[in-house]
C-alpha cells in the first residue's frame, strides 16, 4: 500500500517561476463571447495565466526557479547529488531526459543522479515522496525537485481547456536532516480514467502517432473545436473522480499522521479549478481561509501549482515560521497523492518572472 | 423528493427566474445547460441530496424530470 511515514529529511526552500507574459482571460472574448468567458472565469477562478512564449520550455521556468533557490540557500551546486524533473512537457519529445539537460545547465556534479517523472496534477507530491526516499533510502544528501508544465497542447477553440491552464515551473530543495519533521504520504492510481484527460495523438513511438490528418481541428462537442493532437478534458468526469477520491485521501493521510484537520495551518491543494476546490473544501468541512488559491493570477499550473501557491500565497509567513501543512494533488492519470508535514521557516522568494530571452539555446 | 425545492435548485443552477421550470422542460431548450451546468449539477447532487451522479447517466437526461429521477435512485 502506498502509505509511508518518512523521517530524516527536510524541505529547505521552494521557488516558483512563471513567464513574464501573464495574459488576461479576456483575450478570448472575441473567440467565445465575453459573456461565456465571464461565466467560465467565474467558475474556474482564473483571471490571468502565464502563457510562455514559443521559445520557452518548462525546463527554462524550472531552471530560473532552481538558480534563484540555490543562490538564496547559498548551496554550492557541487553539493547537489539528486535532481528530479516532474513534468509532462519535456525539452525533447522523448530522448534524452530533460533532467539530464538540467543537470548540465545548473552545473550539478557528474556524481548527481537525475530522473524525469511524467506526472501532472499529482506530480509534486510524487516528487516529494521520491526525493525523500532518495535521501533516506537512496544514499543522497541534497535533492532538487523541479516540477511544472507548459500547457501548449490546448486548443484555443476549446472552452473547456483554453482559459484554464497556466505555465509555471518550480524548484524545491530537499535535504538530509535527522531533526526534520516526519513526512506522511498517501498515493494512489486509477488508470481506468486515462481517457478523461488525454492528448490522444503524438510522439514517434506513441499509441497513436501523428499523421497528415491529426493536426486538423474538428468540432468536438458543443462549440468546441480540437484536433486529436490537442488536450481533451472531460470536466464532469474529472469532478466526479475528485469527489470519489479526494475526501478519503485527505482523511487517510491525516489518520496516518495522527493529526486532526483542525490543527492543520494550511491545506494546499493542486489548483484544479476554484469551483471544484471550493466544493471539496465545503464537503470536507475545511475553513476556506486555510485553503489558499493562486488560480486567479496564474491558472491551473499542473505539477507546479502546490509550490507556486506556497510562494505566492504563503511566502511571507512560511519564511519566518513553521506551518503544519497538508498538500494534495489529484487529476490526470488518474493519479493522486497527499502529504502532511511541517514546513518552514524556509527560503521562499517571491514569484520569479521569466523572459523569453532566458530560453536555453542549443 | 421535494419537487418544488428541486425545481428551485435547478432554476438557481441555470440562472433562471423562479417558476420557469417544470419536470417536462426539455434541458436543450434552456440556454445554460452546458458543460459548466453539468459540473454544477454534480455538485448540487452531492451537497444538497447526498447523491454521487455518474456523468454518463447525466448526459442521457433529456428533461428536468429525468434529472430529478437521477437523484431519487
Amino acid at each position: 500500500m502506498a502509505i509511508a511515514k518518512i523521517e530524516g529529511v527536510r524541505v529547505s526552500g521552494i521557488a516558483s517561476a512563471v513567464p513574464d507574459t501573464l495574459r488576461p482571460v479576456a483575450d478570448f472574448d472575441e473567440t467565445f463571447g465575453a459573456e461565456d468567458v465571464r461565466r467560465i472565469s467565474q467558475s474556474t477562478g482564473v483571471e490571468r495565466r502565464g502563457v510562455a512564449a514559443p521559445e520557452l520550455c518548462c525546463s527554462d521556468l524550472c531552471y530560473a526557479a532552481a538558480k534563484r533557490l540555490l543562490e538564496d540557500l547559498n548551496w554550492d551546486p557541487a553539493t547537489v547529488d539528486g535532481l528530479i524533473f516532474v513534468s509532462q512537457s519535456f525539452d525533447f519529445s522523448s530522448i534524452p531526459a530533460t533532467s539530464c539537460i538540467l543537470q548540465m545547465r545548473l552545473g550539478l556534479p557528474k556524481s548527481c543522479a537525475a530522473i524525469d517523472i511524467a506526472l501532472g496534477c499529482s506530480g509534486y507530491v510524487y516528487g516529494l515522496w521520491v526525493a525523500a526516499g532518495m535521501i533516506t533510502g537512496g544514499g543522497l544528501r541534497r535533492v532538487l525537485l523541479l516540477a511544472g508544465d507548459v500547457s501548449r497542447a490546448t486548443s484555443p477553440s476549446d472552452r473547456s481547456t483554453a482559459l484554464l491552464f497556466g505555465d509555471a515551473g518550480s524548484a524545491t530543495a530537499v535535504e538530509k536532516d535527522s531533526a526534520g519533521s516526519p513526512f506522511v504520504f498517501q498515493l494512489g492510481t486509477d488508470g481506468s480514467g486515462w481517457m478523461n484527460l488525454v492528448v490522444p495523438v503524438g510522439g514517434q513511438s506513441s499509441r497513436h502517432p501523428r499523421d497528415s490528418t491529426t493536426c486538423v481541428r474538428k468540432q468536438a462537442e458543443a462549440n468546441n473545436f480540437r484536433s486529436p493532437e490537442e488536450l481533451f478534458m472531460d470536466g464532469a468526469e474529472i469532478f466526479a473522480f475528485t469527489l470519489r477520491e479526494v475526501p478519503s485521501l485527505v482523511s487517510g493521510v491525516l489518520a496516518t499522521a495522527g493529526w486532526n484537520k483542525e490543527e492543520i495551518d494550511y491545506f494546499v491543494f493542486h489548483q484544479a479549478n476554484k469551483f471544484m476546490l471550493t466544493h471539496l473544501a465545503k464537503r470536507m468541512k475545511l475553513p476556506l481561509q486555510k485553503v489558499p488559491f493562486s488560480l486567479k493570477e496564474y491558472g491551473n499550473t499542473s505539477s507546479a501549482s502546490i509550490p507556486l501557491t506556497i510562494n505566492s500565497e504563503l511566502g511571507d509567513i512560511i519564511s519566518t515560521q513553521p506551518l503544519k501543512m497538508l498538500m494534495a494533488g489529484f487529476g490526470v492519470g488518474y493519479s493522486w497523492g497527499a502529504c502532511t508535514t511541517i514546513l518552514g521557516p524556509m527560503v521562499a522568494p517571491p514569484i520569479i518572472l521569466v523572459n523569453k530571452s532566458e530560453a536555453w539555446l542549443c | 423528493m421535494d419537487e418544488k425545492k428541486f425545481l428551485t435548485d435547478m432554476e438557481d443552477l441555470l440562472e433562471l427566474d423562479p417558476g420557469t421550470l417544470d419536470c417536462a422542460t426539455e434541458l436543450e431548450s434552456t440556454e445554460r445547460w452546458d458543460s459548466l451546468a453539468f459540473v454544477s449539477f454534480l455538485a448540487v447532487a452531492d451537497s444538497n441530496y447526498g447523491v454521487n451522479v455518474a456523468p454518463k447517466e447525466l448526459q442521457q437526461c433529456k428533461t428536468v424530470g429525468d434529472l430529478m429521477q437521477l437523484l431519487s435512485k
